[in-house]
């Protein structure tokens, strides 16, 4: 390293003060941007407001109806995309034929932002749950899509001459035994990527329209209740976290075998 | 003895390269041999291991393999010269890889891991997984998984390069223990003189452009063989002025 870890940061009490201090200080700034009137008023909600917006939320029986309803889209969109990229990427990265078959659709397609499909949603679907897993699962699909599909293409070919080498021929057999493990650790971190990416589609999909919190934000701005918009966008954070955590955990038992 | 190996009339060419690496080759091995392939780099030494093992085609030529139809057992067993461990596999189930296939119950594969691993003195390590073995571990392990399917020919390729010298010296005096013990036909290919002389019956040389046998030695160097003796020395001395 350049320079010398400060004494503070080699405690793991003394990061998460540190840690602490970080976000009262943030907090402290954005208080003092709120009554100095920095932006137009009412625009930045009081920060020692939002507990009580939490609690309001709760209360009126918005926020929990929100939250699954975000949570059902963001599943099924997941899911989906998440399958059909890990299918789709390991299918072209095995077949020569495929490949050259899909790499000008995937060059067309690929730069359209998922967003666009919204469009397409809504005719489609209607304002629905479906509609929103639409256009999550597009977003996610492209993720794992190259994801696998470059974890399939690197997988390194002295397994392969291995597996010939000890009577493993077949090509289901090389995929079970060389492919899948071999390409697992790119795969799974594509599909970590796409846990992301899922919520990132998911609330602006909503905020279009689509039942969830991106659709309880939107109200809430619509009628200046700007702390309502806060106490949503932590929750996406919080629920954030929390996927991202479950799915390293599982990942961790998965791939055992890679050093630590 | 029984011939198990005749190379007859073998050339190789890769892709879209006129020029054969080795041309109109033969070679003859008889069962229970140590024969040791030494030769400059780009002579094809591996290449030739490679054609023998199934793993190349060569353009031209004929390989046969005289070994009895046995489906507990596999004609051959290779040794890579980087181990090829795969990472997601303990040690044990690398060992087990080749018996995949093999008609034999789960508990006479079970002996047959248990028995090459304690062979390569592994035991202690079965449940590791590669990343928590050393170098020479890993070419250990190697050497088991080969012996795990009782190949009647067992081909390694540089096996012992890729480690340090101590280990690699540890390496050739356990394979030659397992040697011993098992008498297997092994076609050992090195670029090192020393090391094939210490190891091997019988020493070929391969080497010009496209490459041939330019010698193929006996060594009659009584066993337990020691390093560095004069004779050792002298043999050494003649195969480098073949090469």
């Amino acid at each position: 390293m350049a320079s010398q870890a400060h004494p503070l940061t080699r405690t793991r009490l003394g990061r998460a003060l540190l840690g602490i201090i970080g976000v009262a200080a943030f907090v402290m700034l954005w208080k003092y941007a709120q009554s100095a009137g920095w932006a137009a008023a009412g625009t930045i909600p009081d920060p020692f407001r939002l507990p009580q917006a939490l609690a309001d939320e709760w209360t009126s029986e918005r926020l929990m109806p929100a939250v699954l309803s975000s949570l059902i889209h963001y599943a099924w969109g997941l899911a989906i995309g998440t399958f059909l990229g890990f299918l789709v990427g390991t299918l072209a990265a095995s077949s020569s034929l495929l490949d050259a078959l899909h790499a000008w659709l995937a060059r067309i397609l690929r730069p359209i932002p998922p967003l666009a499909w919204v469009v397409f949603a809504i005719a489609w679907f209607k304002v629905s749950h479906a509609g929103a897993a639409f256009v999550i699962a597009i977003g996610v699909f492209w993720v794992n899509y190259f994801a696998t599909y470059s974890a399939v293409r690197n997988v390194d070919s002295r397994f392969y001459e291995l597996a010939r080498a000890f009577g493993q021929n077949g090509h289901l057999r090389q995929a079970l035994q060389v492919t899948l493990p071999g390409a697992a650790t790119g795969i799974f971190s594509g599909m970590r990527t796409g846990i992301g990416q899922a919520w990132m589609t998911l609330i602006a999909a909503e905020l279009l329209g689509v039942p969830g919190m991106g659709q309880e934000m939107n109200s809430a701005a619509g009628v200046g209740a700007y702390e309502v918009v806060v106490v949503y966008m932590l929750i996406i954070s919080l629920v954030y976290t929390l996927s991202d955590t479950l799915f390293g955990f599982i990942e961790k038992r998965v791939l055992t075998w890679r050093p630590s | 003895m029984a011939p198990i190996l005749n190379i007859e009339d073998l050339s190789y060419h890769y892709d879209n390269n006129l020029d054969p690496v080795f041309a109109d080759l033969n070679l003859r091995m008889e069962d229970g041999e140590f024969i040791a392939v030494v030769g400059g780099s780009g002579v094809g030494k591996s290449t030739l291991l490679r054609c023998v093992a199934g793993l190349a085609t060569a353009s031209h030529g004929n390989i046969s393999l005289h070994v009895e139809e046995d489906d507990t057992r596999r004609s051959r067993g290779v040794v890579f010269q980087d181990g090829r461990l795969m990472p997601w596999r303990r040690l044990r189930s690398n060992v087990a890889y080749g018996l995949k296939g093999l008609k034999l119950t789960a508990d006479e594969k079970r002996a047959r891991v248990d028995e090459v691993l304690k062979l390569a003195r592994l035991e202690e390590l079965a449940e590791r997984w590669p990343h928590q073995l050393s170098g020479g571990q890993v070419q250990r392990g190697g050497i088991a998984r080969a012996l795990a399917v009782q190949p009647h020919l067992l081909l390694m390729d540089e096996p012992f390069s890729a480690v340090d010298a101590i280990t690699r010296q540890h390496l050739q005096d356990q394979l030659l223990a397992i040697w011993e013990q098992t008498r297997k036909a092994v076609m050992f290919i090195t670029h090192d003189i020393e090391e094939a002389i210490y190891l091997a019956d019988r020493v070929v040389v391969l080497s010009g452009s496209p490459a041939n046998i330019v010698l193929d030695k006996h060594i009659d160097l009584p066993r337990p063989r020691r390093r560095g003796t004069d004779a050792l020395q002298k043999l050494a001395q003649d195969i480098a002025n073949a090469l």
